[in-house]
């Protein structure tokens, strides 16, 4: 099958595919010609007739991009992460929120969102950097407690994740029930939200991003020697736990980038990694870059989904990914029965 | 080769071995048996270096262990480990390939030689023809020849090898161990291998050492260490011995019927 | 290691481009380019050229150079005060909740139904006024302000006095003045009339203001410091949950039973359907005196909730209930 050969190609068509439908679909219908023009007029050297209303521009520049490059860049982490944490785990059912960058974010935009900054702050993105800052404490939190000498013993790590976690969890919740003013607004963040307008969101998580999936995506082959274990891994030549520890640091930076400005999204770490080793296998030096392609068109499609399926409504982008994502994964699997891929 | 000197390891309280003193020469086979939990598994462990030893020094052609990097380390000394989950993922070529893993650098980008290599070991092993096939796909003698070979690619001169013959057939039994012993002579290499198959023992290797509790009960050639009086007292039943018809090694054949719980 | 083939596209991509441009094409629903360009409002006022500049309920300075001619209501409290005060032809946009009076269904919908507001509608309706509120969250209001918008919130009414200064800042900012005057006037009198007949009541009753029931055993209702509990008391009645910690609150059933009131208002009659047959229906309910006189009665709790002209309307028919002697 042709599909099978050629899996950058069919993810880049996908992911191109994509970009160009989630900048040229909204609520607001953009002939595609006029698109075309717009961007080209912003071209240095070409100066058209701007016969278009400038709401257009508002709505492409400041609006859709940075929509668009910021939904991508999210789906790349979350999906890369995953694969990594699968990786790190042996264990299918591994997801970048094992370990509590979820709930560590969760709870730091709670807390921001029940005080009362300043109007003169919000410039600064308070919720944003709160996430940000939980997702890294609960991660380092969770370290220092797994940490054997100089060991991190994955069970005990996931053990560890899943306590702190928890009780991570039942505060945010504690902190919703407080100050129900904020329930919505703090429910709506954690099923995935992007309500930050302009370039300033992606700009400021593209530098943590890029690193982070950077080291992942040169991690592929320490990947593959860790599913033999830690010890065959150390027999074959491998340090295994500074490649762990290494590799869960990238993963964990990444998911925590993602999340600290579009939410919790869930699904997308999990299935897409999944996706594709079904189609292309287990090594992970082509399952991190194909996750990061497939993670992309994924969430961009999820996202392209919850913003026209119910229009004018814009429906958490967290709920279409599994509403829209499970029926399609089952269809993938169901085509592979038999074959094994784990 | 491989010179272990009075290794002690502990796990908290307890000694798992207990100043274990051993030594492999080139073109040499040193089997390790003893009953269960006897430590046999933890040997093989603690002279590869993944698990902490509390004294006691293993060396490598006079090279100490615990100066030598992880890498380094794994050029010297290969491990075949018991053929149990593998990921299925991976290829034949694949799994061979990883074991070139000490030569390559953290991307894993490997050379004509590496494969050379690769290509060399399976051969040896004789899998040339399932090459392609998932490892999932195997039986379990063929899995544990990929393990072997894996371990070949290492280009080690020292190989540890824990229990290769568990869950093997009777023929696959003969074959990997055969197959060990004309690598052992054809590359002039170290061979330590836990059995818990005494007779297998008796056939296949040249000196053989008993270990009890974790300490070297009994060490030497066969015919000295499979004795009636040794194997009675450590495996606390009534054993015959006899000479194997073909080759003269020791053939342990138990007495237990009739044989009640001890205290 | 795979050779690049010449036959590019495979059949699935296209399959998937045909499906995905197919979304698109049923995608373009709400507005259309022409739209955008007919918008213009047909209103009898003509704009003053005055320059305006109030702080709002955030602190912030919000200029405007002249009134506010295409306004976009943000909350179902911002779209009520706009119409009361006739400004309803100049409002060009309001949220998914907004829906009073009838005439404000009409309008285009910004969404927010599931909490995210339409941007993209927002900028589309080129608003030059967008009227938030306290339940719009502030990165809601950044992202506006950044794209170019004018935003103005409204706080939430503590006291009555804050509420007629809301609808007279709406009237300054719609060029709506008068009416806005007159209007605050209005419901200024209605609120002394209900004040004074009020004042020479003997018996406070006791009431409970029921505002959600998914828990039998643990109900929610307004604590102190919440417009609900001034309205009680304005009415003539003890709030039950004055007693207790916090806004929106949650109480045991027996610390209820132990308080036992005279009055039961069932406020999630609006978005819950609580008719007084279920409560009585409830376990351990059935012994408070408010379910054994029959004092147990469906509100509209849109008229206590929205901080609007329709508080009033509130505060006249939680006064009858609680007093109904005193308006035969």
């Amino acid at each position: 099958m042709v599909f099978k050969n050629h899996p950058y190609l069919v993810n880049l068509s996908l992911l191109v595919t994509a970009l160009l439908l989630s900048a040229a679909a909204g609520p607001v219908f953009i002939p595609p010609g006029t698109v075309s023009r717009i961007l080209a007029d912003k071209l240095p050297g070409i100066a058209l007739q701007s016969d278009w209303p400038q709401a257009f521009e508002t709505i492409l520049f400041r609006i859709r991009l940075p929509h668009t490059a910021l939904m991508a860049l999210a789906g790349a982490a979350l999906a890369s992460s995953g694969a990594a944490y699968q990786g790190v785990f042996r264990n299918p059912l591994a997801d970048p929120y094992l370990i509590g960058v979820a709930s560590g974010a969760g709870l730091g935009a709670v807390i921001a969102m029940s005080i009362h900054w300043p109007a003169e702050w919000r410039g600064l993105y308070p919720i944003p950097l709160a996430a940000f800052a939980g997702a890294v404490l609960t991660i380092a939190l969770v370290y220092s407690i797994a940490k054997v000498g100089k060991s991190l013993p994955t069970t005990t790590l996931i053990l560890a994740g899943v306590a702190v976690s928890s009780f991570a969890t039942s505060l945010t919740s504690f902190l919703m029930f407080r100050s129900t003013s904020e329930l919505r607004r703090a429910i709506g963040w954690m099923l995935g939200s992007s309500v930050l307008t302009g370039w300033a969101p992606i700009l400021a998580s593209l530098p943590y991003a890029v690193i982070g999936m950077g080291a992942l995506v040169i991690s592929g082959h320490a990947l593959n020697v860790l599913q033999y274990g830690e010890e065959q891994a150390q027999q074959l030549g491998l340090s295994a736990e500074k490649s762990k520890a290494l590799i869960l640091v990238a993963a964990s930076l990444t998911t925590a980038t993602a999340v600290a400005f579009t939410g919790i999204i869930g699904f997308v770490g999990l299935i897409v990694p999944h996706l594709v080793r079904i189609l292309w296998g287990g090594d992970y030096r082509r399952l991190l870059p194909l996750s990061i392609l497939g993670g992309a068109w994924f969430l961009l499609l999820s996202d392209l989904l919850a913003r026209t399926l119910l229009a004018p409504q814009v429906l958490p982008v967290g709920i279409v990914t599994a509403l829209a994502g499970a029926p399609f994964f089952l269809w993938i699997l169901r085509s592979a029965k038999g074959q094994v891929f784990w | 080769m491989l010179e272990i000197d009075s290794l002690t390891v502990n796990f908290g309280k307890f000694t798992a071995l207990e100043k274990v003193t051993l030594d492999v020469k080139p073109g040499e086979v040193l089997a390790i048996i003893g009953p269960n939990g006897a430590g046999k598994s933890t040997l093989i462990r603690a002279a590869s270096g993944v698990i902490p030893s509390t004294s006691g020094s293993i060396c490598i052609g006079g090279q100490d262990l615990k100066g030598l990097s992880i890498s380094e380390r794994a050029r010297c000394l290969a491990v075949v480990p018991q053929a149990r989950s593998l990921p299925p993922a991976f290829t034949v070529y694949q799994t061979i390939l990883l074991g070139r893993t000490p030569y390559l650098g953290w991307l894993g980008q490997t050379k004509a030689q590496d494969h050379f290599l690769a290509q060399q070991s399976l051969e040896k092993v004789e899998l040339g023809k399932l090459s392609e096939r998932r490892v999932s796909e195997l039986s379990g003698g063929e899995q544990q020849r990929v393990l072997l070979a894996r371990a070949l690619a290492q280009g080690a001169a020292v190989l540890l090898l824990d229990e290769p013959t568990t869950h093997l057939d009777l023929h696959y039994q003969a074959l990997l161990l055969n197959l060990i012993r004309r690598l052992v002579s054809e590359n002039n290499l170290s061979v330590m291998m836990a059995l818990h198959d005494l007779n297998l023992a008796g056939l296949y290797a040249d000196r053989v050492a008993l270990l009890v509790g974790g300490k070297i009960w009994a060490s030497g050639s066969a015919k000295e260490v499979l004795t009636e009086e040794n194997l009675a007292e450590v495996y606390a039943m009534p054993v015959h011995v006899i000479p194997h018809p073909d080759y003269g090694t020791p053939l342990i054949l138990p007495d237990g019927r009739g044989m009640t719980v001890s205290h | 290691m795979y050779n690049k083939s010449q036959y590019l596209l495979p059949k699935i991509i296209r399959l998937a481009a045909i499906l995905l441009s197919s979304l698109l094409l049923t995608s373009c629903n709400s507005i259309s380019p022409t739209q955008i360009e007919t918008m213009v409002p047909t209103s009898t006022i003509t704009p003053t050229f005055a320059p305006i500049a109030i702080v709002d309920g955030l602190g912030h300075e919000i200029k405007l150079e002249k009134t506010a001619q295409r306004i976009l209501s943000l909350a179902p409290s911002n779209t009520e005060i706009l119409f009361a005060i006739g400004a309803g032809e100049q409002v060009v946009g309001r949220d998914s909740f907004s829906d009073y009076p009838l005439e404000a269904l009409a309008l285009s919908d910004v969404g927010g139904g599931f909490g995210e507001l339409n941007t993209e509608a927002i900028v589309a309706l080129q608003p030059d006024l967008v009227l938030a509120a306290e339940i719009t969250p502030p990165e809601q209001i950044l992202a506006l302000e950044n794209l170019g918008m004018t935003v103005f919130a409204l706080k939430n009414p503590v006291e009555f006095e804050e509420l007629f200064n809301n609808l007279k800042t709406v009237g300054v900012l719609s060029g709506r003045e008068s009416e806005a005057q007159i209007l605050s006037d209005a419901l200024m009198s209605r609120l002394q009339a209900i004040e004074s007949v009020i004042s020479g009541v003997g018996d406070r009753p006791l009431v409970f203001y029921e505002l959600d029931i998914t828990d039998p055993n643990a109900p929610w209702t307004s604590g102190p410091g919440t417009f609900i509990d001034r309205m009680i008391r304005t009415a003539g009645g003890e709030n039950l949950g004055a007693g207790l910690k916090g806004s929106w609150i949650q109480i045991s059933l027996e610390e209820l039973i132990r308080l036992d009131p005279a009055v039961i208002i069932l406020g999630d009659y609006t978005l819950g359907g609580v008719k007084p047959e279920m409560v009585a229906q409830r376990a351990g309910w059935e012994g408070l005196k408010a379910v054994k006189e029959r004092r147990v009665y469906i509100f509209d709790d849109n008229l206590v909730s929205r901080p609007g002209p329709r508080l009033l309307d509130g505060l006249e028919a939680l006064a009858r209930l609680l007093h109904p002697e005193l308006f035969k």
